[in-house]
């Protein structure tokens, strides 16, 4: 085998002093120094809270637990059954959504943005069997869809306390012949 | 505590055992790859090979469970090596002299090291402490993960199968990364998602050994590597960032360096025998990694192409037909999941080219750039790449550095033609652009730390690579 150019280099080492580093590399080192400092700005919040989890033993799942969206759907996971459909009302953008389904998981995930009309609703409830709907957000008033469904008694609030209100359906309840 | 520990031993049993499949396989077919070289390809490989093995068990219907994933990959690959050793003894038997000798090559005694060695030493001991520790201690939460690589993981350990029923998380993605978390769910005994991340980690420091190895093999000294690895390792947030945020882009970018990298090592002359074998695993690697993986791929096999024609080395003809190795590895990362997906009805999603949106491109070209010279996302990487490669220009047209000035600038151009043609809408295009860019530069990065390894031995020497020749070694 062909001696590789590294072995001889390394080897001469032993024997003289190794030559200055080229102007263009001494630069360049300085230059990624002073961008190591930059990197370490970067992440010095994350060093900071990292020490202290580490010291308070505040990490794993005590990191998700600080959340109040995750306590809440947490909470729903406990309160429904592993088998059923829901519907999540929000907009994917808020990035909830996958949030809401990766926890939730094996239970049956719909998205519907909140303003979906009773139509969209009632059609999406009674073609998947849907038995909860959750909306993400509390503070907004409920949309056409899930009003209707409230006065048509087919969705029941839930008391669970949270960012966001949950709903239990009985899809038996929406007997078609809705129309926008 | 003690569960705590518990579950951390059983997560290494589950890595070791990704690494003793690879390194057996790596062993197996290039077994003058050094100790370190075969660790960091094994890693990659031993994922490959299991989480391929987990995709023909659920194609034949079987759930997964831990003995049925690990034992037969391990019993494939140890045969193999085993083998492999059996005969090399026979072998030396026969001629009267031990196997060892026959197999490895004099090593001369290694050299003390120096004070810019352990710098540099420091620097990536303590880059690793704290990725392992953001990994570690922090549950999935980055928006693919959740959405697309964790979840997916979590579906299949949970359903102990591929199934993709009842959900739509870009279900034609390639799932060697859900795959693997789910493997190490196996070993868990749960969905334990913080603990788990620390096989990016890990992954991380494989692909930095890979590209010591590769700057080592190109003539730089073990400093000059180290130096040039650390540079790679802590410029910008980038890298950092994908070891602890559990998206399937380290795993391409990984694959990347391997079947990029080695096809340049083979090209320069410089790669240990039978090493396309390796090059062609990572090529299937980088196919199974994600959906942009093929195309990549090709870019590759495009520019070692361009290159054997344009130098002309003794042999070309046969040298492109080698070129057969990645082109069969290519195929084996990504006809499989074809197959499958095709046989279970997974819709394939593609972005539908509907034009070629010039706005789009005036859009994307000065972001390329800016992206190119952020000193967040990429530190001095990119410009001190371009400096190399500008040092070195001399010798780009007479020597296998084509190959990566056409690699890298290629991938540029093709950058910019896939954002003009990308389906999106006006008002997202900027979105778009910040989510995606990054990201698709990471793939690339490796290869441009072989540029500047290149560059600074140019530098310090005053000769690069081989000049105008094409070396023959596998």
């Amino acid at each position: 085998m062909e001696k590789q150019p590294s072995q001889a280099r390394d080897t001469s080492c032993l024997t003289r002093i190794p030559p200055r580093p080229h102007w263009l590399v001494r630069l360049i080192l300085l230059l990624f120094v002073l961008q190591l400092g930059w990197l370490t700005w970067q992440f010095r919040k994350d060093i900071s809270d990292m020490a202290q989890r580490g010291w308070s033993h505040r990490w794993g799942t005590a990191v998700r637990e600080e959340d109040p969206f995750y306590q809440w759907i947490a909470e729903m996971g406990r309160n429904t059954p592993p088998g059923v459909t829901y519907i999540f009302l929000d907009n994917y953008e808020a990035g909830k959504e996958v949030e809401a389904r990766y926890h939730l998981y094996p239970r049956q995930h719909l998205l519907l943005l909140p303003e979906a009309p009773p139509s969209l609703l009632f059609y999406t409830i009674r073609q998947n069997n849907v038995t909860y709907i959750f909306d993400r957000d509390a503070k907004r008033p409920p949309g056409p869809g899930l009003q209707a469904a409230l006065a048509l008694g087919a969705a029941q609030p839930l008391n669970l306390p949270g960012p966001g209100r949950a709903y239990r359906v009985n899809p038996k309840l929406i007997t078609g012949g809705f129309y926008d | 505590m003690i569960e705590t520990a518990l579950l951390l031993g059983r997560l290494v049993l589950g890595l070791a055992g990704v690494i003793i499949v690879g390194c057996l396989l790596v062993t197996w077919l290039a077994p003058a790859f050094t100790r370190l070289e075969k660790a960091a390809a094994g890693f990659g490989l031993g994922a490959l090979v299991i989480t391929l093995w987990m995709l023909t068990l659920s194609g034949l219907g079987e759930c997964f469970t831990l003995p049925l994933v690990m034992l037969p990959p391990l019993a494939l690959v140890a045969g193999l090596w085993g083998g492999k050793k059996l005969s090399v003894a026979r072998l030396s038997k026969r001629a009267g002299f031990k196997a060892q000798t026959f197999l490895r090559p004099q090593t001369p005694s290694p050299t003390p090291y120096g004070v810019w060695d352990w710098v540099f030493i420091s620097l990536l001991a303590i880059f690793f402490l704290l990725a392992t520790a953001r990994a570690v201690m922090y549950p999935v939460w980055a928006w693919d993960a959740i959405a697309i690589w964790g979840f997916k993981a979590k579906v299949f350990y949970l359903q102990g199968a591929i199934n993709l029923c009842g959900f739509e998380a870009h279900n034609y993605y390639p799932n060697l990364v859900p795959l693997l978390v789910s493997y190490l769910y196996l070993w868990l005994g749960q969905v334990n998602d913080h603990l788990v991340k620390l096989v990016f980690p890990l992954w991380g420091a494989a692909l930095l050994a890979m590209l010591f190895g590769m700057l080592k093999r190109l003539g730089l000294t073990r400093t000059q590597a180290l130096g040039v690895t650390t540079f790679f390792a802590l410029n910008g947030i980038t890298f950092i960032s994908h070891l602890f945020i559990v998206y399937a882009d380290l795993g391409m970018t990984y694959f990347a360096l391997g079947a990029a990298g080695f096809i340049y090592l083979w090209l320069t002359g410089a790669a240990p025998p039978r090493t396309l074998p390796v090059a062609a695993l990572c090529f299937a690697g980088l196919a199974w990694s994600k959906f942009e993986g093929p195309p990549l791929a090709v870019t590759i096999l495009l520019a070692a192409v361009l290159t054997l024609l344009w130098l002309r080395p003794p042999e070309s003809g046969r040298r492109l037909a080698s070129l057969a190795w990645p082109v069969g590895g290519l195929l084996l990362g990504y006809l499989p999941w074809r197959l499958f997906a095709l046989s279970h009805g997974i819709e394939t999603g593609s972005d539908h080219i509907l034009g070629f949106y010039w706005n789009q491109l005036f859009k994307a070209l000065p972001a390329l750039g800016r992206g190119l010279i952020n000193l967040t996302q990429f530190g001095i990487l990119w410009p001190t790449a371009l400096l190399a490669l500008t040092a070195a220009r001399r010798k780009i047209f007479t020597s296998p550095l084509l190959f990566l000035a056409l690699f890298l600038g290629g991938n540029f151009l093709a950058l910019l033609l896939a954002y003009a043609v990308a389906p999106t809408s006006p008002f997202e295009f900027h979105l778009y652009l910040r989510a995606t860019l990054d990201r698709l530069l990471l793939h690339l990065a490796p290869l441009a730390a072989l540029v500047i390894g290149e560059g600074l031995k140019f530098l310090e020497t005053g000769e690069a690579m081989p000049a105008g020749k094409v070396l023959s070694s596998s």
